[in-house]
């Protein structure tokens, strides 16, 4: 007679897990590269919001987090003194869920980016 | 989608309006007014009873001529997830509310 094991894990294992602090610490390098010495423009700023964001996917994806859908937020704005405040709230599961996020100022802009990453059971 | 139907309906809108509609730039309310306008949004949502996990995320802006830019990256299940994007404005601030669905 056979028998088999459960496989499916419907909790991440340590390594698995999605680590805040290891995601930020991710998103803040990447950030950093390619906006350091940038100048908000109305017109590449847009771009430069969709490029970063698909860049933090990409390179979030390598971090093993297999079973987490992700959802990346890049907010680019320009520093004109204005008053800006951003808030989120999430109804999940805390146990498997959780975000990430890095805040980038120059001179000339400011940006969020935030990371949600989602189990899937 | 679920969230497509839920733009249609307004109900984010609503929830906006309600929170910090008549309502000018003020620093010092601006974090009960983002915190409120969350929270209103996600109750809405978790009243729908709908097998989702939810994430909105609300920016206030006031205006005063700068420039702000916001782009999504989603990896996920195109058939079950949506995302939803809200503006609304007034004369002293701008308010953009984004909903993500993720189906369990």
């Amino acid at each position: 007679m056979e028998v088999a094991a459960n496989t499916h894990s419907i909790r991440p294992s340590q390594q698995h897990r999605f680590r805040p602090a290891v995601v930020s610490g991710c998103i803040r390098e990447l950030v950093r590269e390619q906006l350091s010495g940038e100048t908000y423009d109305s017109e590449r700023s847009a771009d430069l919001a969709q490029t970063l964001s698909a860049h933090i996917t990409a390179r979030l994806k390598e971090l093993g987090l297999d079973r987490y859908k992700l959802i990346v937020q890049v907010v680019i704005g320009e520093q004109r003194g204005e008053g800006v405040q951003m808030a989120s709230r999430c109804f999940w599961d805390a146990d498997t869920d959780s975000c990430a996020k890095d805040v980038y100022m120059n001179d000339s802009l400011f940006c969020v980016a935030a990371v949600f990453g989602v189990y899937y059971y | 989608s679920v969230l497509d139907k839920l733009t249609e309906s307004e109900l984010f809108t609503v929830a906006v309006e309600g929170a910090i509609g008549g309502n000018a730039y003020q620093h010092s309310r601006v974090n009960q007014w983002t915190n409120n306008v969350v929270e209103q949004c996600l109750s809405q949502l978790s009243k729908l009873g709908k097998p989702f996990k939810y994430i909105v995320t609300c920016i206030i802006m006031q205006k005063n001529g700068a420039g702000l830019q916001t782009a999504c990256s989603c990896f996920w299940d195109n058939t079950t997830d949506g995302s939803c994007t809200v503006r609304w404005e007034n004369k002293s601030m701008y308010c953009i509310v984004s909903v993500f669905g993720l189906a369990i």
